[in-house]
């Protein structure tokens, strides 16, 4: 007899069974256990039922199932429905979130439960600051796990926006996980999001790829810096030089203002051996020569990138030395026909 | 060296066990898109070329019937029979029928495509369908996966959803302009094409928002989207006046061919991401000692793919970077290094009982198995069928499911 069956909790209950038919395809060899909770699931939410033993079947489905995309949202509505304690909910959600490492939906249900919360707190700053701190915790350990969990930094993403947590604490908190690991890209992602939406001095809704001419001067030069020290931390490490790229076009400067710096990885020497300590510096600097109309140069880059730095990718530097040989030409006509 | 050989027969015996065969507990866990596996495990044997054309013809018809039997009353489709109650319970509480479990973007995309590989469109409720589908649509012109009986929209907020409303609106109204009343059901294209836009990062690459860090899934969705509805460039009906889907395509090409990672056996799977250790200070330190890999000077026998920068290989990132190269048109997919990574799928991650794993020494599993054999198949593996990236079925499937919306159009 199953555990629902033989319960008297649930005599009033009756269950709806699936009907899978013929045909069925990808069918599991679902447990009995599985079969028979689901069963009663359906029977509730038909019935719109809310209750007590209604959060303990969907806690005892999420626990062989984290991915139902419709338990958890009936879940939410019976805890909203009964009044349950939010507080309590979270501490659960977190246990599972623990136990569930890749599961989104997990994710979306704390976010439900943090719009429901967060009125009761809204006033009182004291208040937001210590749920903010709790959360941050909570993180802290999930990234212990895996610091690069996708889920994770959406969430937190969403909770820097829900309670405007653009502030020096959560840039500390990102510099101590690059401290921990300075590849963490989500990391150096997140850091580009604090930093270049913050309320108090972006243009509102400026892309992430854009110009955005009301940052100030000093923070793309903090900026600026940060990467560079990072990046002669580990020169081969792509994150810091993608986001050296970013902070560039953010504050509308040239590649080539970073030429110096990029140097220092790189030496081609007239005669003799180069030595070259990143790859992407070679690559940065083809950029800058470029830029710079120094076809010539970009294209040495360019070639020792295919065939002795980045062979993996030979194929693609191949493709940059003809479009950059295209650009060249496409110049030089615009050039001519100036002239004419 | 030998070059690797893609064994066709055992791959098709996989896919078959997968078919015949109750799927083992552990796929509990994917219960709820079970539409999905299914579409993955006809594809799959599609490209192999022992598709469903192939089946008798009352397997079809009972492949047919359970998927329909997923199709929710109020349009769309539930991703497994476990969210489909039966009829009675859908009655009509005077503002249209109840929701029950409500229909899911993913699975009806899925179903949609399972239905091409087995006869007809003509029973899915197509008008419904496409109501459904613009209630789906945010302000912001991004797309949730499911909308509950009082209207709210759950689900994620990405690139997945925007490519699954793509496909779907293509295989149901097709290319050809609408017209002034069709438009105003339609889904909100210059919406959805802002909020794709709105989703590039700062380092070339796409996520689920331009908060976040970008991610070869994403971006795959993304470029199939505007691929879908003809926003990339060099789209053929892109008039001068609709802006281009893509703000910087250099820049995402770059970050696309980035995700190739060398693997060599010796240096062990695990040491791709072992955690460096903590230097003491972060700002103004000068190390000589890098604590990345420097630049590699040998020549990788094999290549696989991350789908985030400093990230592990994953078969399916092969994948969703194969195929975003192979829509943005021009033979882009030719600028990967296609034969270390063919050598790295079928020498690393290809399993001996058929079937491909996440990663190097791993079972095989359906999502995997099924973008692997795809990743092959955009390299024009012989033996494979042409396959077209963005739809994610192979060309012919594309050719027949044009076929099945014009018949349904006009019986
Ligand atoms: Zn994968």
């Amino acid at each position: 007899m199953g555990k629902y069956e033989g319960d008297p909790e649930w005599d009033d209950v009756v269950p709806i069974p699936q009907d899978d038919g013929e045909g069925a395809l990808a069918q599991i060899a679902y447990t009995d256990e599985y079969a028979e909770a689901m069963g009663y699931l359906r029977a509730v939410m038909a019935a719109k039922e809310h209750s007590e033993r209604v959060l303990d079947l969907t806690e005892h489905i999420i626990s062989m199932n984290a991915a139902h995309y419709t338990v958890w949202l009936y879940r939410a509505s019976t805890i909203f429905a009964l009044n349950a304690d939010v507080e309590q909910e979270l501490s659960w959600v977190n246990d599972v979130a623990l136990d569930n490492q890749k599961n989104y939906q997990i994710w979306h249900h704390r976010q439900l439960l943090v719009d429901h919360l967060y009125p009761s707190i809204s006033s009182d700053p004291n208040a937001i600051r210590k749920f903010a701190e709790s959360e941050v915790d909570f993180m802290t350990q999930m990234f212990d796990e895996d610091a690069k969990n996708y889920h994770v930094w959406s969430y937190r993403q969403y909770l820097v926006r829900k309670l405007n947590l653009f502030t020096e604490a959560e840039l500390k908190s990102i510099e101590t996980l690059l401290r921990i690991d300075v590849r963490n890209n989500s990391a150096w992602s997140h850091r580009f999001y604090v930093v270049f939406s913050d309320p108090k001095y972006s243009t509102p809704g400026s892309h992430a790829t854009e110009y955005d001419p009301k940052i100030p001067d000093e923070i793309i030069d903090r900026e600026i810096e940060f990467s560079k020290a990072a990046t002669f931390e580990a020169p081969q490490n792509q994150s810091p030089w993608n986001y050296l790229r970013g902070v560039l076009r953010k504050g509308g400067r040239k590649l080539s203002s970073q030429e110096c710096f990029a140097g220092e990885f790189v030496k081609i020497p007239e005669n003799g051996e180069e030595d070259i300590r990143s790859s992407h510096a070679l690559d940065f600097l083809a950029d800058v020569w470029a830029e710079e109309g120094k076809v010539e140069k970009a294209d040495e880059a360019l070639r020792l990138l295919g065939d002795k730095y980045d062979r993996i990718r030979k194929n693609y530097w191949d493709w940059r030395r003809g479009t950059l040989k295209e650009e060249g030409i496409t110049k030089g006509l615009a050039k001519v026909e100036l002239a004419h | 060296m030998v070059e690797p050989k893609l064994d066709i027969e055992r791959h098709i015996k996989y896919w078959q066990r997968c078919l015949k065969t109750l799927l083992p507990t552990q796929y509990t866990s994917t219960d709820s898109n079970r539409i999905m596996l299914g579409f993955f495990i006809l594809s799959a044997l599609d490209i192999l070329g022992a598709g469903p054309d192939t089946f008798p013809e009352k397997q079809r018809k009972n492949i047919r019937d359970w998927v329909l039997k997923c199709q929710h009353p109020n349009g769309g489709f539930c991703g497994s029979p476990n969210h489909r109650f039966p009829d009675s319970y859908y009655v009509d509480v005077g503002h249209g029928k109840q929701q029950m479990d409500p229909a899911s973007l993913p699975a009806t995309f899925f179903a949609i495509l399972s239905l091409s590989f087995v006869g007809s469109f003509e029973q899915i409720r197509r008008d419904d369908c496409l109501k459904w589908l613009k209630t789906l649509q945010r302000d912001d012109g991004s797309f949730g996966e499911i909308v509950t009986q009082d209207g709210v929209i759950e689900g994620g907020r990405d690139m997945r959803p925007c490519y699954l409303a793509a496909g779907v609106r293509w295989m149901l109204r097709g290319d050809t302009p609408l017209s002034e009343k069709e438009k105003g059901d339609d889904i909100d294209l210059e919406k959805m094409v802002d909020y794709i836009r709105s989703g590039q990062t700062y380092d070339g690459g796409i996520s689920e928002s331009f908060q976040h860090e970008p991610h070869a899934g994403y971006s795959c969705c993304a470029i199939s989207a505007l691929s879908i509805i003809n926003r990339l460039p060099h789209s053929p009906s892109l008039s001068g006046t609709e802006p281009q889907g893509l703000t910087n395509i250099p820049e995402t090409i770059r970050w696309l061919v980035s995700r190739q990672v060398g693997y060599t056996v010796e240096k062990g799977e695990d040491e791709e991401e072992t955690k460096t250790p903590a230097p003491p200070v972060l700002q103004g330190v000068y190390e000589n000692q890098p604590s990345a890999p420097t630049p590699s000077l040998q020549d990788e026998d094999s290549v696989g793919f991350n789908g985030r920068c400093n990230k592990k290989v994953d078969t399916c990132y092969a994948y969703w970077v194969t195929a975003s190269l192979d829509i943005l048109g021009q033979d882009k997919a030719q600028l990967l290094n296609t034969k270390a990574s063919r050598r790295f799928l079928l020498e690393h991650t290809q399993h001996r009982i058929g079937g491909f794993g996440k990663a190097p020494g791993d079972p095989p599993d359906i999502y995997h198995s099924n973008l692997g054999l795809a990743t092959l198949a955009i390299m024009k593996e012989p033996g494979l069928k042409p396959f077209d990236s963005a739809l994610c079925v192979t060309k012919q499937q594309k050719e027949i499911i044009g076929r099945l919306r014009e018949a349904a159009l006009s019986g």
